[in-house]
């Protein structure tokens, strides 16, 4: 600071080999991707002009007026197919969130004794790492048949696994004051569960319920592929057809009938979590980051 | 204590239970009639559990029976499955990261642009996968590139989604920093904020890589190649052994690239 002379050369920089190296190595790893992808590389220039084709087909559908026919048919079957998958996507959620408190007290270390949180938390990771859609192929249609109700319970056995897991997590982080309080007054094991720690996680847990419902609105159309109801079982038919002026309908109530419910969803979760002012506070950051392991 | 009557004299009458409040009855009730009117819609039911277990049983009996010889004839479908998540997450990170940076207000000091993107992200984002799938085997015929399109499009709206929130968190001291030098848009989102968000950023890539494995069953059943084709093939004849054979495999490769991605967390991030 004082004498400008004692100040020695600029410090070298550090080697940038290994930046390098990495570099390098993901290249690679993408070349020998893009070569074994075994994808028909040369159809992609024509995607721009096919695409403004396919567009403008869409906007046909859209542009036409909707209350004469057959146009209003179209736009009334697409948004009573979406309406099905948000209907399945709201039961398939109720449904995992309720099977999803009991796993959720059992995966907490600081609730239930070790070995259970150990046998609780493989179950909760396996269910996670197999796809709703696996679920209602190998469970819920033989059981249940082609239809709606596959579907909500494939998305409420989803479901569970990433519900569980956040409950557990929340009941881990509650203050342990309420607990100690009510454990000195005596309260029975139930009570303690029910006053202490239940009511310390429901605002987070309700959010997390509510995102999944937001996150079940777009797997119940995947689910819909494989017969099991709502705007997807639509949209694969309509695919299959190419009626195009009907695709652009379907989209188009599918983004706007997301777009409400996300809105909706959203609003309430930011209520719930930090009260009546909306403002991105500490909670908020919280959930931000549950939403990541969602 | 020996003066107990007199004490509970003196203490006031335990306090009236607040009332609840008539927004949290009012959103109770619309939740309840909301569960009724889409259980009754969609004919909602356990009854087939009780009454139809023995018939399902019949075939989920099958798929517990996996051919296990099957795992390794399907290796193609395998790599392709895995080629095609690392081509996707690639171009869609470096895409979500441009459009993380014009989604965020910190970055993005034009109002009307970061209004359009962050619009024109929600539509990205409200589309499902199976949608994007569908759309692009129409467009370049089924096979991978219909799946990689597909992926990119969704791996888009996840990584800008969660990038720009981590860009609006960023210490502010930086950006002053890089202002007062005058540092151009580009050079304050290149020195300023990127060295911010890089630990987060990574573990978004490869939460997103992990997110593109798991998709490839639903890639596959809409037409979009890679392992989801070959269940699809087998499931729709009647093949139960061979799907459940695959689904087994994609379970322990779900969780080995779970693993993987844990550890390059831990190094990297």
């Amino acid at each position: 600071m004082t004498a400008p002379a004692a100040r020695t050369a600029r410090p070298q920089e550090p080697s940038k080999a290994r930046a390098t190296l990495v570099w390098i190595g993901l290249a690679v790893l993408l070349g020998g991707a893009v070569w074994l992808a075994d994808a028909r590389w040369d159809k992609l220039p024509g995607l721009l002009t096919q695409g403004w084709k396919y567009f403008q087909l869409m906007s046909e559908g859209v542009l036409q007026n909707p209350f004469t026919e057959p146009w209003s048919g179209y736009w009334t079957r697409a948004f009573d197919a979406m309406m099905e998958s948000v209907y399945m996507a709201w039961v398939g959620t109720l449904v995992g969130a309720v099977l999803s408190i009991p796993f959720g007290f059992l995966a907490a270390r600081n609730v239930a004794p070790q070995w259970a949180v150990q046998v609780t938390r493989v179950v909760l990771n396996l269910i996670r790492a197999v796809p709703e859609l696996v679920f209602a192929i190998v469970i819920m249609l033989p059981i249940f048949g082609f239809g709606p109700i596959a579907g909500t319970i494939a998305l409420g056995v989803g479901a569970v696994g990433t519900l569980g897991k956040l409950t557990a997590e929340a009941l881990e982080g509650i203050d342990p004051g309420p607990v100690e309080a009510a454990q000195a007054s005596g309260a029975p094991r139930s009570a303690i569960l029910r006053w202490a720690y239940w009511t310390q996680v429901l605002p987070e847990v309700l959010a997390f319920w509510l995102y999944r419902f937001e996150i079940n609105i777009r797997a119940s159309a995947v689910l819909g592929i494989i017969g099991a109801g709502g705007v997807g079982t639509l949209l694969s038919q309509l695919f299959s057809k190419r009626a195009w002026d009907q695709i652009g309908i379907t989209l188009l109530v599918i983004i706007a009938v997301t777009l409400v419910v996300d809105w909706i969803s959203g609003s309430i979760r930011h209520r719930i979590i930090s009260g009546g002012a909306v403002r991105k506070d500490a909670g908020e950051r919280e959930q931000d980051k549950a939403e990541v392991a969602l | 204590m020996t003066t107990t009557a007199s004490s509970t004299a003196v203490a006031p009458a335990r306090p009236r239970k607040p009332r609840p409040s008539p927004t949290l009855v009012g959103g109770l009730l619309a939740a309840l009639a909301f569960t009724l009117w889409a259980g009754h819609q969609i004919s909602f039911t356990l009854a087939p559990l009780f009454t139809n277990f023995a018939n399902g049983w019949q075939i989920i009996e099958r798929f517990l029976q996996p051919n296990w010889g099957y795992i390794f004839r399907v290796w193609d479908a395998w790599v392709e499955t895995v080629a095609i998540a690392v081509v996707a997450s690639a171009v869609g990170v470096v895409v979500g990261l441009v459009f993380a940076f014009m989604a965020s207000r910190v970055t993005n000091r034009s109002p009307w642009l970061y209004r359009a993107v962050k619009i024109v992200l929600s539509v990205i984002r409200s589309l499902p996968d199976v949608a994007y799938v569908l759309i692009f085997v129409a467009l370049v015929s089924i096979g991978s590139l219909a799946g990689i399109l597909a992926l990119i499009m969704f791996n888009i709206g996840i990584a800008a989604k969660l990038t720009s929130e981590t860009i609006d968190a960023v210490d502010a001291g930086p950006l002053e920093a890089a202002d007062a030098g005058g540092a151009g848009t580009l050079a304050r989102a290149r020195w300023a904020v990127l060295p911010q968000i890089l630990p987060n950023y990574l573990s978004y890539c490869l939460y997103i890589f992990e997110l593109n494995i798991r998709a490839s069953v639903v890639i596959g059943l809409a037409g979009g190649g890679g392992i989801g084709q070959v269940i699809n093939v087998q499931f729709s004849r009647f093949n139960y052994e061979n799907v459940s054979a695959i689904v087994i495999a994609m379970f322990i490769v779900v969780l080995a690239i779970d693993q993987l991605s844990q550890y390059l967390r831990r190094r990297f991030v």
